[in-house]
């Protein structure tokens, strides 16, 4: 009984030591090609697994001389989208986003857009009024989008202007909507409807943002034109 | 390996006697529990690598996506160019998707649709009507309205993990016609029947080979080369050719045909660019011919299908005759096999090998630099090379194209005009002017070695282009407008350290009382000197920050000419900020990005942020614009046609150690930067060196009349050009200079004098 035990712990041992030495062949696995010497030369070329990933000083370069972020290109950062529904979160706090007594404003604001002329060109009309039915599905980003590839083909025409400003004064994004409506306006010399609903996203916007005097200021602005 | 080993182990003590039936049965046990262990391992492998995350996919890189639509102006040529880079093909008939018929007025696209951002966009049979390169009616040939057909966005790089893998992912309904045929007739006839391994084709396929004197066949089955590819490394081992077969088994046994196929199809090497290994056939595709998998004909497909065999031994560009011979043999085997008739045959080996035309290698290394710095900011380096991110860029691959090819003629001609000068470098940065978009970066003298990128990580000393700022914050100030004198005698300020900084005039004279536009079109220093120390230091330093220039800069008054350092791409966000009718907007180079399946992850907003008012911009646009006309920024019409308005400014530093130019049109914002590498001093000033290359850039972009805006507040007046007073019309040697109305001066009616 005893040798039997102890021929069975045997080939347990041996099985095991196989199954181990299995085991010990697996890094082996893996994917074809695996040159490093091809994998030191791309990481020259492409500093991407340096210890930086996230911060902002991704400095590959030792003769560089400025002496701060060598990328000062974008500083807003990306809306995240979150991962079920695509809908925007605002990157600034949320609870700037809900202000009741607004709200309201903006509705009025943006519904007085529908006076506004239509573009002339085709295309963009197209694009608007796809970004007006996103909107409506509650696909923001997507409607961002649109907008976004409207002003590209026209950033001239005030009307993109006008949705952008106001797509992003609904998102609460209030900063943001009164930046776009200013730079509306100055396309609009002489255009008195224009004039006068930019200055109400204008006022809208700072009411927003809680600046009173600034919305007052864009209130007398706007009647001038009413 | 191990099964030799446990052998020899059991041998010392296995004594003579012990030679019986219980020997060999003690044996047999072992070799059984070894043979179920290992199976059960191997078992294990298959499962997991075959179920779980089968590959890192590196994140791609796309360029912004050419949109046509009525009313467009494109360049020159560029319609061709990019759909050339798409891999479109120029045909008598456009029936198919990928194809191009060119009509006496313009050109038929059977686009191929795309899966954009904000939807999917499904392919168009659309009629591209041009006249002078603008686009004057777009129309589908179904009659359907179209407002405007987005063609898909180039493929123009990727983020690679460490082993430079790249692959585009297929599924079997992405096969063109004959594909499966092909592949099984030549690599593994009995696939749908063998159970993993077919010793019936390994002795075919010998025969075969013994008959045509050479390796017309491979011996193992598509399951085995799968498994050879995707679980073993390429070492010729014991082991791994003792495991191939059962690993091919049982593979067969967990997974349909189609599974394992579709797999093959996915992990089969095909081909090296470099760094880069083409895994696939899907970007074998794309990488050979510029074409998705499914437009390919047969006779292409019989070229990646004999591939298969060795890569590089059949590289099509290295090796046109050799790939062209076994192209020829794989469609020999189909005619031989009935899946094609024999003029067929003879039809197809008469073709070309059609590979793409577009040129492979990374165009772009210094846009591709700065795209992946950018996404350092928001994603970890292992979710960019290898989740399959789809990245979309603002790049504009004809910008891009015409920033390149400028920058290595521009240097070229000036190498030959100056005789050689020495480690001269280069780069140029082109921006959207309506959105900031970063639209192409150039970064060093050739555009094409990845290695320090001047446009980002240099900065050198300005000279005269911080001049519009000094101007800017003047006219912001209201106690200016463009006609203002201003003093350009000598100036002599003593410094803190003790010395006298004396700034000259490039001619070195002094011109008395000058207009303040005239100090900027003939860059006076003195002028500009005085005019900032007028204005306040600090006022221009506030000016320039606001115009998106965050570095703290010293607040000497050298400063003024320029003796800071910016980068090239600083500058052009200044110079945004101008184009921008003082609208700050940060120069953006990603517009979304998405996960493999298309599910959006972000967008970048479109920022402005007013940094000037409207009307002191609209009069240093206009004064910018007399550089041009004028000034000496002048050599740019050597180039355009005087009908295209661009302003700009000239930029030389001290012993023309840098050459800069940079301005805008209608629609783009452009720098450019020459230099010598080791600071040393070069034969060329702004207008005799950076010039060139801007000039010739902006010839090849389209351009679109491009009247601004004027404001309300401001009006246009005829001015005495030596004493800047306001003239009445008919009076010599006047200008019509746009002013504040509030602050214009009365009208003298002696003509100014």
């Amino acid at each position: 009984m005893n040798s039997i035990k102890i021929t069975l712990f045997k080939y347990m041992s041996l099985c095991l030591s196989v199954v181990f030495l299995g085991a010990c062949a697996g890094p082996g696995y893996g994917p074809i090609v695996e040159d490093l010497s091809v994998q030191a030369r791309a990481s020259q070329r492409i500093p991407l697994a340096t210890n930086n990933v996230l911060g902002n000083e991704t400095n590959p370069s030792a003769t560089d001389t400025q002496p701060r972020k060598p990328v000062e290109l974008q500083k807003p950062k990306p809306y995240v989208v979150p991962k079920a529904k695509v809908t925007i979160t605002p990157q600034s706090s949320p609870s700037k986003v809900v202000v009741a007594p607004t709200e309201k404003n903006i509705e009025v604001v943006i519904k007085q857009e529908e006076a506004l002329p239509p573009s002339d060109q085709a295309v963009v009309e197209q694009l608007l009024s796809n970004a007006d039915s996103l909107k409506g599905q509650g696909k923001m980003a997507e409607a961002v989008i649109q907008l976004q590839r409207a002003q590209r083909i026209a950033p001239r025409e005030p009307k993109v202007y006008a949705r952008l400003s106001a797509l992003q004064l609904s998102l609460g994004e209030a900063a943001r909507a009164e930046q776009l409506a200013l730079k509306g306006l100055t396309l609009v010399p002489n255009k008195k409807r224009y004039q006068y609903y930019f200055w109400k996203l204008i006022a809208a916007s700072r009411s927003h943002l809680g600046n009173s005097k600034g919305e007052a200021e864009a209130i007398i602005q706007a009647d001038k034109y009413k | 390996m191990s099964k030799n080993r446990a052998t020899s182990k059991s041998k010392p003590n296995a004594p003579e006697k012990w030679f019986s039936w219980v020997w060999l049965f003690k044996l047999a046990t072992v070799l059984l529990v070894l043979g179920v262990v290992t199976l059960i391992y191997l078992d294990a492998q298959i499962r997991h690598r075959f179920e779980g995350h089968r590959w890192s996919l590196p994140a791609k890189v796309y360029a912004r996506p050419l949109e046509l639509y009525k009313g467009q102006q494109l360049a020159v040529g560029q319609l061709d160019y990019e759909l050339t880079q798409l891999g479109y093909r120029f045909v008598q008939s456009a029936t198919d998707t990928g194809q191009v018929q060119k009509t006496n007025q313009g050109m038929i696209i059977h686009s191929r649709g795309f899966r954009f951002t904000d939807g999917a966009e499904q392919g168009h049979l659309v009629e591209v009507i041009l006249q002078k390169n603008k686009v004057t009616q777009l129309r589908q040939i179904s009659g359907a309205a179209i407002a405007s057909l987005r063609l898909e966005p180039q493929l123009v790089g990727g983020i690679y993990p460490s082993h430079n893998e790249d692959r585009e992912l297929i599924q079997l309904n992405d096969l063109p016609n004959g594909f499966i045929e092909t592949l099984l007739m030549v690599e593994d006839r009995d696939y749908y029947s063998h159970y993993g391994v077919s010793p019936w084709g390994i002795a075919r396929a010998m025969w075969a080979n013994i008959k045509a004197a050479a390796v017309v066949q491979g011996g193992s089955t598509l399951t085995q080369q799968l498994v050879k590819n995707f679980y073993l490394t390429d070492q010729q081992t014991l082991w791994r050719k003792l495991i191939e077969a059962p690993m091919a088994l049982l593979l067969n046994v967990h997974y349909s045909k189609e599974e394992v196929l579709e797999v093959y199809l996915n992990e089969v090497f095909l081909g090296q660019a470099g760094k880069r290994a083409i895994h696939g056939f899907g970007l074998a595709s794309r990488f050979y011919f510029g074409q998705p998998l499914n437009e390919i004909k047969l006779h292409q497909v019989a070229l990646l299908v004999g591939l298969v065999k060795g890569p590089s031994y059949y590289n099509p560009h290295r090796h046109p005759q050799r790939a062209t011979k076994r192209r020829n043999l794989v469609l020999s085997v189909l005619a031989q096999q009935g899946v094609i008739s024999d003029v067929q045959k003879t039809q197809y080996q008469a073709l070309p090998l059609d590979l793409s035309k577009a040129k492979q290698v990374s165009r772009y290394p210094a846009y591709m630099d700065v795209v992946r710095r950018q996404l350092q900011q928001h994603y970890p380096a292992s979710a960019l090379s290898n989740q399959g991110l789809r990245i979309f860029t603002s790049l504009d691959p004809w910008v891009q194209h015409q920033a390149h090819i400028a920058m290595v003629e521009q240097i070229d001609a000036l190498n030959q005009r100056h005789g050689k000068i020495p480690t001269l470098e280069g780069a140029i940065v082109v921006s959207h002017r309506g959105s900031g978009e970063l639209l192409a970066l150039v970064g060093d003298h050739d555009g094409g070695y990845a290695g320090h990128n001047w446009a980002l990580d240099t900065s050198r000393q300005v000279g005269s282009l911080l001049k519009p700022v000094i101007h800017l914050a003047a006219l912001e100030s209201g106690q200016y407008n463009l006609a203002t004198l201003i003093n350009d005698e000598s100036i002599a300020l003593p410094q803190p350290d003790g010395s006298v900084w004396q700034p000259q005039n490039y001619d070195r004279r002094s011109h008395g009382k000058v207009p303040m536009y005239k100090a900027l079109t003939k860059s006076y220093n003195q002028a500009n000197v005085r005019l900032g120390l007028q204005v306040g230091l600090e006022k221009v330093l506030q000016q320039l920050s606001e115009m998106g220039i965050e570095q703290s800069i010293p607040a000497y008054p050298s400063v003024l000419l320029g003796a800071v350092e910016i980068s090239p791409m600083q500058v052009n966000q200044i110079y945004q900020t101008i184009a921008g009718n003082g609208f700050y907007s940060p120069l953006s180079i990603v517009r979304q990005v998405t996960k493999a399946n298309g599910q959006l992850l972000s967008i970048f907003p479109l920022i402005v942020r007013q940094a000037a008012s409207n009307d002191a911009v609209y009069l240093l646009q206009h004064e910018m614009r007399l550089v041009a006309n004028e000034g000496t920024a002048r050599g740019v019409y050597r180039f355009l046609p005087k009908q295209q308005k661009v302003a700009a400014k000239t930029g030389t530093t001290n012993d023309q150690r840098d050459s800069w130019f940079a301005g805008f049109s209608g629609q783009h914002v452009a720098t450019v930067w020459l230099g010598r590498e080791d600071l040393k001093p070069t034969p060329l000033t702004g207008a005799s060196g950076a010039l060139n290359v801007w000039g010739q850039l902006m010839q090849h972009l389209s351009y679109t009349p491009y009247e601004d805006i004027k404001p309300e507040t401001v009006g246009y007046y005829y001015v005495n050009r030596a004493t800047g007073v306001v003239i009445p019309n008919g009076c010599p040697d006047g200008i019509d200079l746009p002013m504040v109305n509030a602050t214009a001066p009365p009208i003298n009616t002696n003509c100014g004098y």
